[in-house]
């Protein structure tokens, strides 16, 4: 069985560890999350007819608005129209576009623009998700006026 | 067993970011030639190290960051992915190229600039604080572990360049892909110091690093928090430190609960609750000591030292305009000889 020290050193030392900090994207910087968008289409399938018109007349706009995220076109022949997102937690995000009409995927690439990478949870269990202690502080049945009596 | 699938993720995650659309030819010849008996082995993961980012990862990088007027070359931010191990692994495989550049002097200065800006802060932020605190503050904002887990915040992982060499005996530590990714912010630091100016790059460490959380109390930890604080309260010329219970209930019961103050005259100092009226005391005296040392200066009332510096391009020596007038912020007194020391 280890046996304590007779005396410890009056502080004691902290472990290379916790010598870290947290991440607080936002607080005064932001990074996207988002750094690939990746657009599938087919040539000779009509279902992809859509999304070459998107690829022909917007495409381009898009990546000059959003220089954060490296906008890819590729060819899927014979496959349904898909968009891919990569995200930095290195998750991708994947959406079908059969016969979405041009406002449709616009719409599903702000999705992918503004989304973070991370799977999406039911919030049934958590209330609150936070790094930060609560404001307020924590009710104490002995830091009141009046204490409870049975 | 988990360490082990984490770490074939990331390498993953490195190797894959390589596209096959950046190369000139896919699959290499190396690998079709080398039907032939007698040929080298092609090694698959040398193979894709030597592969340098597409142009468009390394700009939609530098966008990302906000960085993307200040570092306008790709091969300057190439540059500031290249680890100093990764030079001479390309030599051996392209000995016909020019030398690449690494960075490692990016690296240096900028952990230099990252050391000042984050000292002053948190001097300034917290002029109570021991100084062996103060120091572990410091590597808690801009030490090695923060530096490599920006770096991955960033998205710099697949941006890396660099080689893992093997593991000597006699060696000094080896380095590690953590160890590697911690250079890239100090070079980016750097090289925002040297397209702008100091200012800038304060400004740039003020939102990357200094503006992530560090909880300060962990770092305070004492052995016997009651005799430290009996020495600090003497050395303020205060009354001497007396507990007193507040409140307590479930006393010779298996769960009670005291909530002790530790006073000073009529002052309280700091307050604890424990299921033991030692711990109680234990932790009323820490909170004491937690005050005290951890009082910040309100972020609108900081002065830091490098504002006397002007603002404006280039180098703050040759500059000839004013900074703002420097008022000086309060001197902590110093801690006590007993936990300042290791005696």
């Amino acid at each position: 069985m280890p046996r304590l020290p007779h005396r410890l050193p009056p502080t004691i030392p902290v472990k290379k560890s916790i010598l870290v900090s947290r991440p607080a994207n936002g607080h005064e910087v932001f990074i996207p999350q988002i750094r690939k968008l990746v657009f599938e289409y087919c040539d000779a399938w009509s279902s992809s007819a859509n999304l070459r018109r998107y690829i022909f007349n917007h495409v381009e706009s898009l990546a000059r608005e959003n220089p954060h995220v490296e906008v890819v076109v590729k060819e899927r022949p014979s496959k349904h129209p898909i968009v891919r997102g990569f995200y930095l937690n290195n998750r991708d995000k994947v959406i079908g576009l059969k016969e979405f009409d041009v406002n449709q995927i616009q719409n599903k690439v702000q999705l992918l623009l503004d989304a973070s990478g991370h799977k999406i949870v039911p919030l049934k269990r958590k209330t609150v998700v936070s790094t930060a202690e609560s404001a307020r502080g924590i009710w104490s049945g002995f830091h009141v006026q009046e204490p409870y009596r049975i | 067993m988990v360490q082990a699938v984490k770490s074939i993720a990331l390498k993953a995650a490195q190797i894959a970011s390589i596209p096959a659309s950046s190369l000139r030819q896919f699959p290499p010849k190396e690998v079709v030639y080398n039907a032939g008996a007698g040929a080298p082995v092609f090694n698959a993961e040398a193979w894709s190290n030597l592969q340098q980012p597409p142009v468009s990862a390394l700009t939609a990088f530098a966008h990302r960051i906000g960085l993307a007027n200040v570092i306008q070359k790709p091969q300057e931010i190439l540059q500031a992915c290249t680890h100093r191990t990764y030079p001479q692994f390309y030599a051996t495989h392209h000995p016909n190229d020019p030398p690449l550049q690494s960075n490692s002097n990016l690296a240096s200065l900028g952990n230099s600039l990252l050391g000042l800006f984050a000292t002053e802060y948190v001097h300034a932020s917290y002029p109570h604080l021991p100084t062996r605190a103060m120091k572990a503050a410091i590597s808690a904002y801009v030490g090695p572990l923060s530096c490599s887990n920006i770096a991955k915040e960033m998205g710099a992982t697949p941006l890396l360049r660099w080689h893992r060499t093997e593991v000597i005996p006699t060696m000094p530590v080896p380095v590690t892909l953590e160890g590697a990714l911690s250079t890239i912010p100090r070079a980016l630091t750097a090289l925002v110091y040297q397209n702008r100016s100091l200012p800038h790059a304060r400004k740039f460490v003020h939102a990357f690093f200094l503006s992530r959380e560090v909880d300060l109390r962990p770092l305070l930890k004492f052995s016997d928090p009651k005799t430290a604080l009996a020495r600090t309260v003497s050395k303020f010329e205060r009354e001497r430190p007396i507990s007193r219970i507040l409140k307590e209930t479930g006393r010779r019961t298996n769960s009670p609960i005291f909530v002790v103050g530790v006073y000073s005259g009529v002052d309280k100092l700091g307050e604890g609750f424990g299921s033991s009226l030692k711990m109680a005391e234990f932790r009323a005296a820490e909170d004491a000591l937690h005050r005290l040392y951890l009082t910040r200066t309100p972020p609108h009332l900081l002065t830091l030292p490098s504002h006397i510096f002007p603002e404006g391009r280039g180098s703050v020596f040759k500059l000839t305009k004013q900074g703002e007038e420097y008022v000086a912020g309060e001197i902590g007194v110093t801690e006590v000889v007993y936990a300042s020391k290791d005696r």
